[in-house]
Parts: structure tokens; sequence; C-alpha cells
């Protein structure tokens, strides 16, 4: 079988836009201590369901997959259980895949459950579950009060345990440092042999991208410079070829990367800096020490996260300057074909994860966005054809 | 030489602890009683007047907690269990059979543990601004969350006395060692922040012991001294006023006289809460 040179795959944070009007005053922070009677429940109720008619919208168009994520205790994403958001796209989504990129591993104490809720998803959706496994962010382990000196270790570990337990015959023990189990014996099993396929999403740590390469999972960045991005394809590169011995295949370097797509250059930058700039300046606001918690990097990590500069928020960056700077894309379909095909042709990354209304963008225009993308975007990448995608291999960090 | 003079000339060295090249300080008359001396966070390879001036009457050691100052913290020591048999193989390694254990802060909840477990080690025991415990209802400051700035506001009530943690050049080294030692503190004390266990168990301490607070201190409340003093039988408390979670720093000399007069049996005891 042969494969599209690009992919699309619509990503929702579901965001609470509705922050107060003195917000960039009062509060120093879209995360763990902002307070929740900012949340308002019955505007809650409506919201959820229009970002559910969005991505109803975008399987209808054509788009790749759907996605959701796991956030706690924020404005800047309300899915605390994205298994949860995809049982609901199972019932409301015909054709996509549905991508929970990902589930936060290392903030539950029980990841069999996590197995088990994407094992359920899998066949209840027919095999269309495409499985993310994130650390979560530093907020989180304020908010979960989970240890984040331990999270790389509970990462690997929940990481071996839910593979081992989608794919190896049941019941048997599972010995861990922090998971043991007499019994892993899951009912049901995923559909997908061996497995849903497995993404990585990540910021800055560079653990994670050898631990992608090392399983040939797709890297997918997320919202950084183009210039982050080369450095983290570069190494997954070298990774991939010197450590591990095989070439990155396009399908392993993924991309999130909003877009503003308008029928110019010039609207599009208009409507970008009106809609975009809530996410990057509010929602992603977010002091380091939250962003950062101590041991969540290694000092390998760290250093080279100080070195470049590496935040969470974008502070007072223009919306010309992210455009700039490679974060977010706007312009034009051609213009938007132009800046994606330096993804395809220069990088040979072959994943866009992009959509998903932020700051209360009406819904016309999300459609708008939805549409040009799927009409005038999609068709020029998947004229051309790859040859078809490797599996995954099956390595685990240790015998547990 | 005076006394005086041959107190203050400190010796630096570097000892072998279960593997770990741990920094320390020694100073003071060897005839003197040893005083074992533990730090708080990011307080490590530090020879300040509070030092100098225990140094005038005991054998003092100052050793760096490892994962402080320039004591490396190995992968495997990430809890309290581990400091505390460090501990008690550091003063086999000093000769120290019995000494005071003077600690601040974190340094503070060390202490207390070694003279829960090793209570035949600890001659006298001084806890000032200590963690270890917790008291519902009254929360300690969570000191993952504040910034390095935000962190020396909260643990000074004058700042002019921080200024030898004040690093000569901030630059991203600086950074990382402050990253690495926050990294030791969430090892021991993300979740729990303190020893659950330990509020029964320093019911059975006997070691004579004085807590040492400042008043003012927002880090770690005034209630922690009360906790401490109510839960150690027979423990005095020294409530230090104008000073917070750093009366080293801030008020050395009323700190230490209280220290030493607590510490020296010879001399008549003449500790008042001020």
């Amino acid at each position: 079988m042969s494969r599209p040179r690009l992919t699309f795959h619509y990503f929702h944070l579901m965001p609470w836009p509705d922050l107060p009007p003195d917000f960039d005053e009062k509060y120093d922070s879209a995360w763990v201590t902002l307070p929740n009677s900012i949340y308002d429940p019955e505007k809650g109720h409506a919201l959820y369901n229009r970002y559910f008619d969005e991505l109803e919208r975008a399987d209808k168009l054509g788009w790749d997959s759907v996605c959701v994520n796991e956030h706690h205790q924020n404005a800047y994403g309300t899915m605390p259980s994205p298994n949860i958001m995809a049982a609901v796209l199972t019932q409301r989504v015909k054709r996509a895949r549905i991508g929970i990129i990902g589930n936060a591993l290392p903030l539950h104490d029980d990841p069999l459950r996590v197995a088990e809720e994407i094992a359920m998803l899998d066949v209840i959706s027919g095999g269309r579950i495409i499985s993310g496994f994130v650390r979560g962010t530093g907020m989180e382990y304020f908010s979960y009060n989970i240890n984040p000196t331990l999270s790389r270790e509970r990462m690997n570990e929940a990481h071996d345990l839910i593979i081992q337990a989608w794919t190896r015959p049941g019941p048997f023990s599972f010995e861990g440092e922090h998971y043991n189990y007499r019994y892993v014996n899951i009912w049901p099993r995923p559909l997908q042999k061996p497995h849903p396929p497995i993404w990585m999403p990540g910021t800055a740590s560079l653990e994670t991208i050898d631990f992608a390469a090392a399983h040939r999972y797709p890297y997918m960045t997320v919202f950084m410079p183009m210039e982050q991005r080369k450095r983290a394809y570069e190494l997954y590169r070298r990774l991939a070829e010197e450590k591990y011995g095989y070439e990155a295949q396009p399908e392993q370097l993924a991309f999130c990367v909003p877009i503003a797509i308008a029928e110019t250059d010039d609207l599009a930058m208009k409507e970008g800096e009106r809609y975009m700039m809530w996410l990057f300046q509010k929602a992603m606001k977010v002091p380091t020490e939250f962003f950062m918690p101590p041991g969540y990097m290694s000092l390998r990590s760290i250093r080279a996260a100080i070195e470049n500069r590496a935040s969470f928020g974008f502070g007072n960056t223009t919306f010309k300057e992210l455009v700039e700077q490679g974060v977010v894309i706007a312009g034009s379909p051609a213009t938007v074909i132009e800046k994606l095909s330096y993804y395809t042709e220069v990088l040979h990354a072959g994943m866009l994860v992009t959509g998903g209304c932020t700051d209360g963008m009406p819904d016309y225009l999300v459609l708008k966005h939805q549409e040009m993308m799927a009409r005038e975007v999609m068709p020029y990448f998947r004229q051309q054809e790859l040859p078809p995608e490797p599996r995954p291999v099956e390595i685990h960090s240790e015998q547990h | 030489m005076t006394e005086a003079d041959r107190a203050g000339d400190r010796i630096e060295r570097t000892i072998e602890v279960q593997g770990i090249a741990t920094h320390l300080f020694e100073a003071g008359p060897p005839t003197a009683p040893p005083l074992l001396y533990l730090h708080g966070t990011h307080l490590g390879n530090l020879w300040l007047d509070h030092h100098r001036l225990l140094a005038q009457q005991f054998h003092l050691f100052a050793p760096d907690i490892p994962g402080f100052g320039l004591s490396e913290r190995p992968d495997w020591m990430h809890d309290m269990s581990d400091y505390v048999l460090y501990f008690r193989d550091l003063m086999a390694a000093l000769g120290l059979e019995r000494a005071a254990l003077v600690g601040h802060s974190l340094g503070g909840w060390m202490a207390a543990e070694i003279a829960v477990w090793y209570p035949e080690r600890v001659s006298r025991l001084v806890l000032s601004n200590a963690a270890g415990l917790r008291v519902k209802g009254v929360p300690m400051a969570d000191i993952f969350a504040l910034s390095p700035q935000r962190l020396l506001e909260t643990c000074f009530e004058n700042l002019m006395a921080a200024a030898p943690l004040i690093p000569r050049e901030i630059n991203t080294d600086y950074f990382v060692r402050l990253y690495a030692e926050r990294t030791t503190l969430a090892a021991l004390a993300w979740n729990p922040h303190y020893d659950p266990k330990l509020a029964r168990r320093l019911q059975q301490l006997s070691c004579p012991t004085l807590i040492v607070w400042g008043a003012r201190d927002r880090l770690i409340p005034p209630a922690y001294g009360q906790e401490w003093q109510r839960l150690i039988p027979g423990a005095q408390l020294v409530m230090l006023e104008g000073t917070g979670h750093m009366p080293m720093f801030e008020v050395c000399e009323q700190w230490v006289a209280h220290v030493s007069a607590f510490l020296q049996p010879s001399q008549p005891q003449e500790v008042k809460s001020s």
C-alpha cells in the first residue's frame, strides 16, 4: 500500500477561552492555581459539544484523524480524561482515526487502566485508535502531586507494562520498580495488531526523542520555533541511524503547528493575530517553576533548555514573530502549501497535526479554515504517494 | 595564637562515605565537644559567621549534605532512610561516636531522624526551623513553586542578610546547580513533604532537645516549632523575634548564643524566650 506525503490530523485542545478581562494583571498562571470559579459548567456544556461538532466535521471533510489530549486543572485544555473524549468520538467520528496524544502515563498510579481503556476504545472504534504517550507537562506534577523526579522512570515502566499488556498472552506478572502486578490479563485486548500506533509528542527533553527513536515511534514537535524543531528532527534522525541502525521515515516525524488559512496572506495574518494569540499569551502563561519542576528534566536537558531559552509560553512575542519563527503558519492556501512543503521536502516530516479552535473563534470561521485545508491544501499533498510505512519495533527498556 | 584564631582556622576536606565524596568544613578545638551541623536546602558549601562562632566553643563538622554544595548525590540515594544510614556512616568516618546535632530546615529534619534511629549517637539535639512534620491547617509554603527570587523573599526578613547566597555570576551553571539541588529536595520531599511516621516516633526521644525558630518564618510557620516542642518530651522552644526562616543569618549572635548555651552542659543554661 502506498501512502501520502503528508497526513492531516485535526487536533483539539478544547480550551476554556473565557478568561476574565483582568486575567493579565491578576493571574500569573493559566494552570494549577487559576481559580476554577472562572469555569462555568453551563457554558462548558455548549462548548464541549461545539468542539465535538468541529471534530465530527473534520472527519467528514477528510482529515486522517481527529485528536484529543490530557491536561489537568487549567484553561488551556479541558480534557482531564482524554479517553472519555475518545469514547465520545468513537460514536461521532465514523471514518477517521481517533488520536489520543496522549495519555500522561506517569501521572497515573495504575497504568493498567490506560491499557484497558485504550483496548476498549480500539475495539469499540473498529481499530481506529492512535495511542499517544506523554509525561504530562511540568504543571501537572503540581496538580496531581506526582513526584517529578520519578517522571521518566514511571513513563518508561508504564510504557513497557502497557505494551506487554496489549501484546503478551495473559495472565502474566509484571515486576517493576514503580508498578507491580501479579496478574496482567486485560480484557478486552486491542483490535489492531500488534497494538494501536503510538505517538510521542515532546517539547524539550532529549530523552523523549531518544525513546521515540529507539521504538520507531513518531515524534511530534509541539508549538516550537523552526530552529528547535530542526534540532529535534536532526537528533531523532541521528539517533535512528547511529544508535538504532535505521533510517527515520517521514511518518516518524510529526509537527504540531497552528495554521491560520484564509483567501489572502493579509487576511490570514489578521485572523491569526486576532484568534491565535490567546493560546500563546494567555493559555500558555505559566511560571517557569510550574513548567520545569525539579527532576522533571535531566540536567542535560535542563541545560539545553536554559541555553535555548525554552519556555512554555511565548510572552510578548507578536503574531508576526510567531509566523517568522515557524511556531505557527499563516497565509493563503498557496502560502500554506509552500510552508508545509518545507516540512515535507526539506525536513522530510510527514505528519501535520493542527486545527482546533482556541480563542472563541466564530464557528463559521473555524469551518472555513477546516474546509480550505481540506479542499485546497490536502489534495496537493495527496497527489504524490510514498511506499508503505514500516512497523514499530518491540523493545522494552528492561525485562519486568 | 588565641583560641578564637585557632577556632577560625577551618579545615576544608573531602571524605568518602558510602562511595560519596563528601565535602565538609571542620573547625574548632579538637578537645571541645563535637557538633555536627546539618544545613538547609541550598545552604551547602558555606562558611559563615554562625559556623565561625559555633567553632569557638565546639569541634564543628559541617558537611555538605549529598545533593547540595559540593557533595554529589548518587541516583540510588532518594529517600530519608538513605540519608539516615549515610549520616550514621559519616559520623563513624569522622570518629564521632556521639555528637551534638544541630540541624536547620531540611537538615533539621535529617537530624531528628538520626536521633530517632540512632539515639545513642546523639548527645543533644537542636532543631532550627526544621522541616519533617505536618501541622494540619497550617501549610508550609510550596518551595517548589517559588522562583529563586521569591524563595529568598520568603526566607529572609532582611534581604541584606542573604548576600552570602547571591552568586558572583548568575549564569547557566548557576541555574543548573540550583535545579539539581531542588531535584534532591524533590526526591526527598515532594510528596509527602514530611515523614508521616515521625510525629509518633519523636515521642520516644530522650535526648535533650532545643527548638529554635524565627517568629516570622513564612516557609515553615512557627506553629511547626510549637509542634516539635509538643512532640519531643522535655524539648525547649525559643522563638526569636524579628526573624523568619533564616535566624542564623539574620540574628546570628542571638541564635548562636541560644544554641551554645543549650549545648554547653557545663554552663548554666540561660535560654529564655525572647
